[in-house]
């Protein structure tokens, strides 16, 4: 398959511009005969809900949460990139797109990038218009930081509730819709399929999951806002009802799976403490900017933290990377953590953490100032481990986090489906291998309020879309195999949990297909993972009826989706030879341990066909090609 | 710290209109370290293996921002920790030998769904009654051009702070929604750009308020108590500062005309 | 769209009628004990503030309205109070009071109760009182003396353990009530909050207190003559 990325002609600025002006608009009197179908009330879903509603589609929602309001976007903490400059740092547009193609590692589309930069100005206008917090300064005006290494302070941010607030905002306006009789909200609902009619999306099958009926809806568009599928290895920082599930179903009805390997481990999150632990805590990255990383220099040193003399700690950020010192890109820092551990110098009771310390902050700022800047992660951090930060140093350890692979989608966020879009986490698009602080925020909305209302547009108004009725043979076809998935988990009737399962097939993935990987760990993986999928289907227990809530079925259902997809990402990760960004190939990396980039080779993204369970996917490539930012070798030194 | 054994009374509810009752568990080996939920998924999957129903309860994040979790833990909303949300209550709290009741959210606006799961789409209807500030995508003016004070904003944010869960509902002897809406009505009108609406949103969303059931406000407090988010009381008060002026202005905005296109 | 509210009729209306009329009420009971302590001075004294109470034209009307504000501030707490009740249909099996910030108390949790026998109180009282035996003062013709009856009615140590007894009940009601009907009106902010709330008590002291010692001296002192 050629991929059309259908990036307009033109000078890089202008790609946009040209783009809305040339794009096909929708009579204002015929939105209203359109039904759009968003899946998703996340950021990019609760947005394009809004702004379609707006515009006068006929926009049905649905979420799998009980309300849209609780989607996963609510735990972002740290704050949204934009490029407004008003601390007249040095920012534009232009430096905010050049920072997110190199923080990307070279291996996102420049023209998307671009866009994304140019539109982070207008989100931060519409969300203040739309009542959000955004902390302050005393004169009255938007307050920024830098956040995850970035040398300008273009973060905005609301407490450490960013990702709250802004959906919160996006959420009142898609209810402001609600009320007006344009978005209908259907809660409790999780796709199962995708029905495609005449090669166009034209449908969808879910699961009412508090009757456990199958419904099936038809719409002219279906935009897919399902978010990330950092859940695979089973702890994350991801809310634990995050899936693949949707992205799957689509994928298996032939939407490309782009960079699944692209997966982001987040270097400050708070230490697995058993096995019972069912997701992970994040730390915001921006206690980074006051607090510093450290180890023991000597191995196994068990001393308490506090008795460990100045001189016989390292401070190994600020060691290797002068300039950036603590604030070097996640991928950088997770990496670093990982190796003074697998060196032995972990601390913790497991030997799985590094110190991150706030002493010098406090000593310098004083505790109140300290208190002011983190005190709810503080809080935070002594609720779930009982020690308090102020007096000890916070241990914190790398976990999954993001994942900036994703539904191939081209300019227009349409995949390779007609008429199914894919926005948010849920797409490939703008990150390439490695996603900068603040970042999924901005895309989310980006994608949400700014890009889908005129590429839907132009989809709706140059197709030809005849009236589809959900007794078509398609609709049918995709609620009995959705069906019949449901009674095959049902039948299973064994004795080994689902989460046994999902934890098993997480410790394949972190220990194969995680921070660092190579060749044979990944083909160890690839024997490992069908094996685990077979017992799945032989031994797992899934109690309880169809018919109404079922958590453990829709808790199989996810897992078992994940066990078929942790494949691709496994084969991903095998394919791509190079290290790039969050990417880690050991085969390929600098004399000084650094990720080392084939950009002969690997310069592409890669789009993955579905040929069956258990059949190897179809590579298509997408080359990726760079006029204005000048590739070079990453450096943090 | 030991592991612990607990004896657990939970409510098991088939469904909505069937008859609902504590049912007595034991929960093993339970480390102290396990969240509240950690320790409910350990005894799930005690019951899984032996192909028994699993408890339904409702969670997201596990960070105490979602307001997904909602159980009511020895009688008292999100357990007894200050401020925290049962996701983040851990189980360092309890100790060994206790007995812990747990039971769903309990009001007429919060039917049971199954358990410990309850539908609480009747916030949404309120938010969906007025909860917003009607801005359209794309005109939005730049966002320094009305600068908002600095303790202006932080007491907007001290309310938007709410994170939906309605254990302020759970606890209240009336099983009312005023914390809530006080707060979301609260955060709009402190912000400049939710001015213009605020007499009008005030009307519409205490009218929406009541008519899903919910109790009116005693005076009692336990909502505050009880918050994961610790939003204060003033924020009821301010609600009825906004109704009653909304009432008194009311020939002001027209009740129907803005709403409608 | 939700319905259109009528004034009055909403949770907040509600609550907002119960304050206001309360004040009244508290305003009544404080001029009635300001009235009743009188009766440290004589019957001189009280007889002849009672004779000016009863003789002023407009006692009749400004009673039919304190009668209404009564009746208003019952029938809207009750109604109320049934729909907060039909609020949580099913009760908790165990429900524990949240402590940390709470203010819910005894007095708290009894309004309703407190309300009752207040209201029971009211009709034996006027019943007593008011519609009670018609003692004249010796040679005055029209003047009641109502000393002479409050002396007899306190003589009974049952009457007065009553009376204590639900002026102690007044006094929870209070005690609650007053700032909780500030707080109804919206009057709080973080200036005013302690004031409203130890203010609140204060008063329901006050009236307790200064009810309950007039019947106790009464019937220990036997009064004056
Ligand atoms: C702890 C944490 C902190 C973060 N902090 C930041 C930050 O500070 N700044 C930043 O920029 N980014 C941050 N991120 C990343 C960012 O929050 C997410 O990438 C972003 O919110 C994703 O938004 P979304 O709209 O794409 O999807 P989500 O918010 O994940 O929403 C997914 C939606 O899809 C629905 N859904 C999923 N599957 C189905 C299905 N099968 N059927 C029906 N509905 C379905 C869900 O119900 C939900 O409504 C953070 C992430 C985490 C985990
Ligand atoms: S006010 Fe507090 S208790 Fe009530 S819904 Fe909001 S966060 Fe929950
Ligand atoms: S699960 Fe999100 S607040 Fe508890």
């Amino acid at each position: 398959m050629t991929l059309d990325s259908k990036v307009p002609a033109g000078p890089i600025a202008e790609k946009w511009d040209r783009h809305k002006f040339q794009v096909k608009l929708v009579n204002p009197a015929n939105k209203r005969k359109h039904t759009v179908i968003i899946v998703g009330t996340g950021l990019a879903g609760a947005s394009a809900a809004s702004a379609l509603g707006e515009l006068g589609y006929q926009v049905l929602s649905f979420c799998i949460q009980d309300s849209p309001r609780r989607a996963h976007s609510i735990a972002a903490q740290g704050g949204i990139n934009a490029a407004k400059n008003y601390q007249n740092d040095g920012d534009s547009v232009y430096r905010l797109f050049y920072d997110t193609v190199k923080g990307g590692d070279y291996r996102s589309r420049e023209a998307n990038v671009y866009r994304l930069a140019q539109i982070s100005v207008n989100i931060i206008d519409q969300c203040v218009a739309q009542g959000v917090p955004f902390a302050r300064e005393y004169g009255g005006l938007l307050d920024n930081r830098s956040f995850g290494g970035a040398q300008v302070s273009r973060t905005f941010y609301a407490r450490g509730q960013t990702g709250q607030q802004l959906l919160l905002g996006a959420y009142q306006s898609m209810m402001r819709q609600v009320d007006r009789g344009n978005v209908k909200v259907f809660a409790r609902r999780e796709m199962l399929d995708l029905v495609v009619v005449d090669g166009k999306a034209r449908g969808i099958v879910v699961r009412n999951l508090t009757t456990g009926e199958l419904e099936t809806y038809a719409a002219d568009a279906i935009l897919l806002c399902t978010g990330g599928y950092g859940t695979v290895f089973y702890l994350s920082t991801n809310a634990v009802n995050s899936n693949v599930t949707a992205s799957w179903r689509a994928h298996k009805r032939g939407a490309l799976f782009a960079n699944p390997c692209y997966t982001q481990i987040h270097p400050t999150c708070i230490p697995v403490s058993g096995e019972h632990q069912s997701k992970l805590t994040l730390m915001s990255e921006s206690l980074r900017n006051d607090g510093r990383v450290w180890v023991p220099k000597k191995k196994g040193d068990h001393r308490p933290p506090n008795q460990i003399p100045e001189d016989e700690r390292d401070y190994y950020l600020e060691r290797k990377y002068p300039s950036f010192g603590n604030l070097v890109p996640r991928d950088v820092a997770s990496r670093n953590a990982k190796q003074v551990c697998d060196d032995g110098r972990g601390v913790g009771e497991s030997g799985l953490a590094v110190y991150l310390d706030f002493k010098d902050a406090i000593g310098r700022l004083g505790r109140g100032v300290i208190e002011s800047r983190y005190g709810n992660l503080f809080q935070m951090y002594e609720k779930i481990t009982d020690e308090n930060p102020y007096e000890v140093p916070m241990r914190i350890f790398p976990a999954v986090h993001y994942t900036m692979g994703g539904l191939w989608v081209d300019y227009n966020l349409m995949s390779t489906v007609p008429g199914l879009h894919v926005l948010g986490e849920a797409n490939f698009s703008d990150h390439g291998a490695n996603r900068l602080g603040a970042s999924a925020l901005m895309q989310g909305l980006a994608d949400g309020y700014f890009v889908i209302p005129y590429t839907l547009g132009h989809y709706i108004a140059s197709t030809p879309l005849p009236k589809v009725s959900t007794d078509a043979e398609p609709f049918k076809e995709a609620k009995a195999s959705v069906q019949d998935r449901i009674n095959k988990l049902l039948a299973v009737k064994g004795h080994r949990t689902i989460r046994e399962f999902h934890r098993e097939l997480g410790r394949v993935m972190w220990d194969h297909v995680g921070m660092s990987r190579n060749a044979e760990g990944l083909q160890r993986a690839l024997t490992e993972i069908p094996k685990l999928r077979e017992q799945f289907w032989h031994e797992v227990s899934v109690p309880g009826t169809p018919d109404n809530l079922n958590q453990s079925l829709e808790h199989a259902g996810r897992v078992a989706d994940y066990l078929e997809f942790a494949e691709l990402i496994a084969l991903d990760a095998l394919e791509r030879g190079e290290s790039c960004g969050c990417h880690f190939r050991e085969e390929s990396q600098t004399p000084d341990n650094e990720a080392l980039r084939d950009d002969e080779h690997y310069s592409y993204a890669a789009a993955w066909g579905f040929n069956g369970v258990g059949q190897r996917p179809t590579l298509n490539k997408e080359p990726l090609t760079f006029e204005e930012v000048h590739l070079s070798q990453r450096s943090y030194k | 710290m030991a592991n612990m054994t607990l004896k657990l009374l939970v409510w098991r509810q088939p469904g909505p209109t069937v008859p609902g009752r504590l049912v007595p568990y034991t929960a093993d080996q339970i480390s102290p370290d396990m969240s509240f939920l950690e320790m409910l998924d350990v005894v799930n999957e005690g019951l899984i293996r032996k192909g028994e129903e699993a408890i339904a309860f409702d969670s997201d994040c596990s960070e105490g921002i979602c307001g997904t979790c909602s159980l009511v833990v020895i009688g008292i909303p999100h357990g007894p920790q200050r401020g925290t949300t049962v996701c983040q209550l851990h189980m360092r709290h309890f100790h060994d030998g206790e007995t812990i009741t747990i039971e769903p959210w309990r009001a007429r606006a919060f039917p049971v769904v199954k358990d410990l799961v309850v539908n609480r789409s009747a916030f949404d209807r309120i938010i969906a009654a007025g909860g917003y500030v009607s801005v359209n995508v794309g005109g939005a003016p730049d966002g320094n051009t009305l600068p908002i004070g600095k303790k202006t904003a932080d007491l907007a944010m001290d309310s938007a702070a709410c994170i939906g869960c309605g254990a302020c509902v759970a606890a209240c002897k009336n099983a009312s929604a005023h914390l809530f809406v006080g707060a979301k009505i609260s955060h709009l009108a402190l912000m400049p750009q939710g001015e213009v609406e605020r007499y009008e949103r005030a009307a519409r969303m205490v009218a929406q308020m009541d008519a899903e059931g919910f109790g009116s406000c005693s005076n009692e407090g336990e909502c505050e108590a009880v918050c994961p988010k610790e939003i204060p009381i003033s924020n009821i008060a301010r609600m009825i500062r906004e109704y009653s002026k909304a009432l008194s202005t009311h020939r002001k905005w027209q009740w129907k005309a803005t709403t409608s296109e | 769209m939700p319905p259109q509210p009528k004034i009055g009729q909403s949770s907040i209306g509600t609550k907002i009628v119960i304050s206001i009329s309360s004040f009244f009420l508290i305003l009544f009971l404080l001029l009635h004990l300001a009235g009743n302590v009188l009766v440290f001075f004589g019957p001189a004294t009280f007889n002849g503030y009672s004779h000016a109470l009863i003789a002023n034209p407009l006692l009749i009307p400004i009673e039919i309205i304190l009668a209404v504000i009564f009746l208003i501030h019952i029938y809207k707490t009750i109604r109320m109070w049934v729909r907060n009740r039909g609020a949580r249909p099913v009760p908790y099996a165990r429900k524990e009071w949240a402590h940390h910030t709470s203010r819910k108390s005894f007095s708290s949790t009894t309004m309703i109760l407190s309300g009752a026998v207040i209201l029971l109180f009211v009709v034996i009282h006027l019943e007593t009182f008011k519609f009670g035996p018609d003692y004249l003062v010796a040679g005055s013709g029209q003047v009641r003396d109502l000393y002479r009856l409050e002396m007899e009615i306190f003589s009974n140590p049952l009457t007065v353990a009553f009376y204590a007894l639900v002026m102690l009940l007044i006094g929870s009601h209070l005690w609650h009530g007053v700032s909780s009907a500030f707080q109804s009106l919206g009057a709080d902010s973080p200036r005013w909050k302690r004031t409203f709330r130890v203010g609140g008590r204060l008063i329901a002291i006050i009236i307790a207190v200064g009810f309950i010692v007039i019947p106790i001296w009464v019937y220990f002192a036997g009064g004056r003559s």
